[in-house]
């Protein structure tokens, strides 16, 4: 009775991680097969390989400036974010009174609001900024969108930090500043760590906001990018897998390097909130 | 500890005026606009009163938008939590199979909402699509997975599911892990079978994953976009929209930026409203040990 139950377990495991990879490795063999081969057999392991879907890819759809456009979207919202929040965050995690709380209040009341709320008003006000169709105006687009998420992460970490760091170090004479650069910024390494992983997850897949803050005229990204390539792509298929990769590879290069460190990043923000 | 007031300021400044213009006004904006006729780029609008919300609450789209949304909604929360538990059960754990299992589990959810959509559309093609191929192995007939709005609805909640379910198993299997083997182990030991112990003891003592997990997947079931634009794009005829889909073509296709407003509000408001009474019921089941 034991054994079967866990052979029982162990096919289940076995079944739903198929359910997970098939898809994946129907989207990988039929990006290096050609149209008629990916017609006649979807599922079977390409007879010969070619990389013809690829230099199409490359050609077409400007892969290489969408991945640029990304990666610079990414980099820069996300350090912006990690910067200003956790700066921000320092300061409420340790004055005292009811100004500092309600000001957590305040940051935190943005955590519920879905972006299609900010969308429309925000491109008005970019407009009148002559920051709409720009990449720094999706920064900031960015930045008031996933404050509050970032700052709960940081004021729950700082919190664990003891007090009497800061004490030590204003005795020595350091300001503020020094004292948050130097001193408390290393220590909350595991919560920035936490923050890249989920802000650049959701800012490199991000897919709505892009599409109408940077508009035609402010480039594209990844994702969009991809979008209107395949749009225009219909049913071949060999072309849409091949840029379906081409999107796909440098996060999920980050996710399998750092595969424990994305479990362990979710799970304790999650859960300790 | 003395501090100077004006460093304070300096710290907190920056994030939170970008936080104010980006968030806070765009909110009250959003509400403001929800009064008004405002068509995006005309200098001048008039206010409306409550005209926008009465012809919303008489538009049938609106309406099989609200239903198309909520039946994501129900379809991906039972999915995440109920399959989502099971699986944390049997994943909970550190077997080679286990490890492997759980990564092939969350590796979707750091593709891109857009390229998951892709694949499944390939693999849901009534010719040749993958599933019905596989399928077909078991001599059932192909299916036509656009045959009916609720058929392609349902289709669309599984790829949302197949997209996110790894994050939900991770957070259910480190809730897991936090619970001491010795009450586990105690109630083996007074003859609880593990049918009686899961109900009697895991699923209690999940009660903070189930808190998080049910308010994330309501909340992001309700703002359903990425996946049915790509695979549907709302059709037809609007039947598979979802409410952020109708909100945004109204927005940016014909220009309705107030009615639009109006409709990503009521959005908002049911969320809030939903996590406020999810918040409540959570909380008064969670128990201490």
């Amino acid at each position: 009775m034991k054994i079967a139950g866990k052979w029982i377990r162990r096919i289940l495991i076995l079944l739903f991680s198929l359910v997970f990879l098939i898809p994946l490795y129907i989207a990988i063999v039929n990006s290096v097969k050609p149209y008629e081969e990916v017609i006649k057999s979807p599922l079977g392991l390409p007879q010969a390989i070619t990389f013809d879907n690829f230099i199409d890819a490359f050609n077409s759809s400007k892969i290489l400036e969408l991945y640029q456009n990304s990666i610079v979207i990414t980099v820069v919202s996300v350090a912006l974010l990690i910067l200003l929040s956790s700066m921000a965050a320092y300061v409420i995690a340790r004055r005292r009174g009811r100004f500092y709380k309600m000001l957590y209040v305040f940051a935190l009341a943005g955590i519920m609001v879905p972006p299609v709320v900010t969308l429309v008003p925000s491109i008005k006000t970019l407009a009148s900024l002559n920051l709409l169709y720009t990449l720094p105006g999706l920064y900031l687009f960015y930045v008031g969108t996933y404050f509050s998420t970032t700052i709960f992460l940081y004021v729950q970490f700082i919190k664990t930090i003891p007090v009497s760091m800061d004490e030590a170090a204003t005795i020595d004479g350091a300001g503020p500043f020094t004292i948050f650069f130097k001193i408390i910024f290393p220590m909350i390494r595991p919560c920035t760590t936490t923050a890249i992983i989920f802000l650049s997850m959701w800012i490199w897949n991000d897919f709505l906001n892009p599409m109408y803050i940077l508009g035609i005229k402010g480039g594209s990204t990844i994702t969009t990018g991809i979008y209107s390539a395949i749009g225009s792509y219909t049913s071949q298929w060999n072309l849409v897998f091949a840029n379906v990769i081409l999107a796909s590879l440098p996060i999920v290069i980050l996710y399998l390097s750092m595969q424990k460190r994305f479990m362990q990043g979710m799970t304790s923000g999650a859960i300790k909130g | 500890m003395k501090h100077k007031k004006w460093k304070d300021g300096l710290f907190l400044a920056p994030g939170f005026l970008t936080y104010i213009v980006f968030m806070i006004v765009p909110v009250v904006l959003c509400f403001f606009y929800s009064f008004t006729n405002w068509d995006g780029f005309s200098p001048t609008y008039k206010m409306v009163g409550f005209d926008n919300f009465v012809e919303l609450f008489q538009d049938a789209a609106f309406f099989n938008a609200l239903k198309v949304t909520a039946i994501i909604m129900v379809v991906t929360v039972l999915i995440y939590n109920v399959l989502g538990i099971l699986l944390a059960v049997i994943l909970n754990g550190n077997t080679k199979l286990q490890n492997f299992s759980k990564s092939a589990l969350f590796l979707p959810t750091v593709l891109s909402s857009v390229v998951v959509a892709f694949i499944w559309s390939y693999m849901i093609q009534t010719d040749g699509g993958v599933i019905n191929t596989i399928i077909g192995f078991f001599g059932i007939n192909p299916i036509d997975y656009y045959s009916s709005p609720l058929m392609t609805i349902f289709m669309m909640s599984i790829i949302i599911c197949w997209n996110s379910l790894g994050f939900f198993v991770v957070i259910y299997v480190a809730t897991l892990s936090t619970i001491p083997v010795e009450i586990m182990e105690a109630s083996k030991i007074d003859g609880a079978g593990s049918v009686k112990t899961f109900f009697h003891i895991t699923l209690p003592l999940l009660m903070p994953g189930i808190t998080i997990n049910s308010i994330l997947s309501v909340a992001g079931g309700l703002k359903q976009y990425d996946h049915v634009k790509v695979i549907t794009g709302g059709g037809p005829g609007g039947t598979t929209q979802t409410v952020t889909l109708f909100a945004v073509k109204e927005a940016f296709e014909y220009n309705f930026r107030g009615y639009s407003s109006a409709i990503v509000l009521v959005l908002f408001l049911i969320i809030i409203g939903l996590t406020t009474a999810q918040l409540i019921i959570t909380k008064r089941n969670e128990v201490e040990y």
